[in-house]
């Protein structure tokens, strides 16, 4: 890595952050807007890309390791399973929503919708992780057959 | 109105549950991860056991995802034949993976097998919810998420054959479900569903306004399904695939895979589409002569193998042959013989690949030649071996030999001796090039002159347990023919 280049550095640095914040509003307004958690996920997954980019791999991985990703990656899967789960205890059919009784809220509040407003924040913790964990696996997979990066 | 009501949900839910918890179990409680995957699977064939009693006593069952009836929402659908598949994917898959669990730790790098536990329960999932779904679109989505789980099983091994194999695997498969996925399109724009019960109500009219379209979207699933489970001329990815996986990844793509998607072309054709359709296009006799080729030439390459599992893997072509000889013949009967070949297939191929495996296992040979006198040192193993190879000849006493006498009675029943014939004559092919392996085997005077490891007895009963269930099925078959007779009549 002899690539130092300051305008990538610095405008990557006063980017990212209006990047995740973005990407954090798509998720969280699946329910209200276009975009959802797979959207808002790959944004805010490639926001972090970002920073291992025009840094490098270690900056990268002080954000979120390798190791995070993945554990986040089945954690938002499980969440999933887990909210379709919940409708069937309280007594609907598997991923009910109002039938199984989950809070509607407001309709247009950011509260509202019940298991999907849950559902799209998992999906969006689960996107964004895979969209990191790739990455790392590319490059590792790089490092070990011995390409430069 | 008890927790029985949701087993269809919760097969589905429990697998694809597991898939995303062994990677973590694997990390922070790796002792636990493989009970833990043997349990889920166990869990998941109960309730499919739950659900066959269910479904004798009171008829089919209907599920509603999130609880929105058809049009909005996406559909299980639980009938006779349906349960019949689950069951026959949820107990091989438990079976293999019991013997997969020594075989891999051999096979695989450690840190692998976390991930490997993880695909293997996302593979099982997928064809779980293929069984169960009445959705078009949802069929693609688990066709999808089956591919790629097969192909990385495949991969993980991560020496230069297996990723070549996976590669061309992958690139097949996904143009197969590229078909599949326009054929559905084509359908959805005639009829403007994809709830298969709707969409077989309202195709025999779009078929008179529209017979272009439905005989390109009938083509398209003729190639897609084809390609997925190596009907003939759509085969070439098989061989590489099947013979350079680790052997459970065999036994489980040999044994089960294929089979989900013949069962699916099978839906298809005689509960989507409008028998107009198949009476105006000879879409049976397609598959018929594709079938009957594939029994013929599937022989033929594994005849001319020197490698065992690239041997086993050419006959597997041969073998989903009779499923879809069963499926072009339009009688109950020869349909019957198809799917209980589709059952002692799953049994039996799954055994052979196994076998393969322990061979592989203790001694590292490969080669068919060098195989002389190993029934000495690995007897049990081999005695399987010749069980699988003799319900493959189709011998009396093993469920070889009753699936094709029912294929042959059903043909015979709709007055079309040729397809005897191709069974009779694909059954002698079948003997010349399994016979020799076991021949050679027992009966060599030289002493067995490779080195041979003492194989784990874990590895051992799940092969004991094939050879049973391949004679059970070979003596006591009137019990799956009944159920799967009265599965029938909802065709005709």
């Amino acid at each position: 890595m002899t690539l130092e280049d300051q305008i990538v550095r610095i405008t990557s640095r006063l980017v990212v952050p209006f990047i995740q914040v973005y990407g954090i509003y798509i998720i969280l307004h699946g329910h209200l807007s276009p975009g959802g958690g797979f959207s808002g996920g790959a944004i805010f997954g490639s926001s972090l890309v970002l920073v291992a980019l025009s840094f490098n791999l270690e900056v990268g991985a002080k954000q979120i390791s390798h190791d995070t990703s993945s554990i986040l990656e089945s954690g938002g899967a499980l969440g999933f399973i887990l909210t379709g789960l919940v409708a069937v205890v309280l007594g609907g059919n598997f991923l009910s929503n109002q039938a199984a009784g989950f809070p509607m809220g407001e309709a247009g509040e950011l509260f509202s919708a019940g298991a999907i407003f849950i559902i799209t924040t998992f999906l969006g913790i689960k996107v964004a992780s895979t969209i990191i964990t790739l990455f790392y696996n590319i490059i590792e997979e790089e490092d070990k057959s011995g390409a430069s990066h | 109105m008890g927790l029985e009501q949701h087993f269809p949900a919760l097969i589905i839910a429990i697998l694809f549950g597991i898939a995303f918890f062994s990677p973590l179990l694997y990390r922070w409680a790796r002792k636990i991860s493989a009970p833990a995957l043997i349990t889920a699977l166990t869990l998941a064939l109960a309730m499919s056991i739950s659900l066959l009693i269910q479904v004798t006593q009171g008829g089919n069952i209907t599920y509603y995802l999130g609880g929105w009836p058809p049009p909005w929402g996406v559909e299980l659908k639980i009938d006779l034949l349906r349960v019949y598949m689950l069951i026959i994917v949820l107990a091989v898959s438990t079976w293999i993976m019991i013997y997969a669990l020594k075989d891999l730790e051999h096979e695989l790098k450690t840190e692998m097998l976390g991930w490997y536990y993880s695909l293997y329960a996302l593979l099982v999932g997928s064809m779980a919810g293929i069984t169960l779904t009445n959705d078009l679109f949802n069929l693609f989505v688990l066709m999808e998420i089956c591919a790629i789980s097969a192909c990385a099983i495949i991969s993980i091994k991560e020496d230069r054959a297996c990723l070549e194999a996976s590669f061309k695997y992958l690139i097949l498969s996904a143009m197969g479900t590229g078909c599949f996925l326009l054929g559905v399109a084509m359908i959805y724009m005639v009829t403007g569903h994809l709830n298969y019960d709707l969409v077989s109500e309202a195709l025999p009219k779009a078929v008179e306004l529209y017979p272009n379209n439905m005989f390109a979207a009938a083509a398209l699933f003729i190639v897609a399904f084809g390609t997925k489970s190596a009907l003939f001329p759509l085969h070439v990815w098989l061989p590489d695939a099947h013979a350079s996986a680790p052997s459970p990844s065999s036994a489980m793509l040999s044994g089960v895979v294929i089979k989900i998607y013949a069962f699916a072309l099978f839906i298809m054709f005689y509960q989507i589409f409008p028998r107009t359709l198949l009476d105006s296009i000879p879409l049976n006799e397609i598959v018929l002569w594709l079938a009957s080729m594939g029994i013929m030439f599937g022989s033929i390459f594994a005849m001319v193998q020197v490698d065992l599992k690239k041997m086993l893997a050419y006959s597997s072509i041969g073998q989903i042959g009779y499923v879809f000889l069963g499926i072009g013949l339009d009688d109950s009967m020869a349909m019957a013989g198809g799917f209980y070949h589709l059952l002692v297939h799953a049994i039996m191929k799954s055994m052979l690949f196994m076998a393969a495996g322990v061979i592989i296992y203790s001694t590292g040979i490969r080669q068919i030649k060098q195989l002389g006198g190993i029934g000495q040192v690995l007897p049990v193993t081999m005695l399987a071996f010749t069980i699988g190879s003799a319900s493959m000849i189709g011998l009396p006493g093993t469920g070889g030999l009753i699936s094709k006498w029912y294929l042959a009675l059903g043909a015979l029943d709709i007055g079309r001796p040729i397809f005897v014939v191709i069974i009779l004559a694909s059954s002698l092919l079948n003997a010349v090039y399994y016979m020799p392996i076991i021949v050679n085997a027992f009966m060599q005077q030289e002493e067995f002159e490779h080195e041979a490891k003492p194989v784990p007895r874990q590895m051992l009963i799940p092969l004991i347990v094939g050879m049973a269930a391949i004679i059970f099925f070979g003596v006591f078959s009137r019990p799956v023919i009944v159920l799967l007779e009265s599965a029938m009549q909802m065709f005709f």
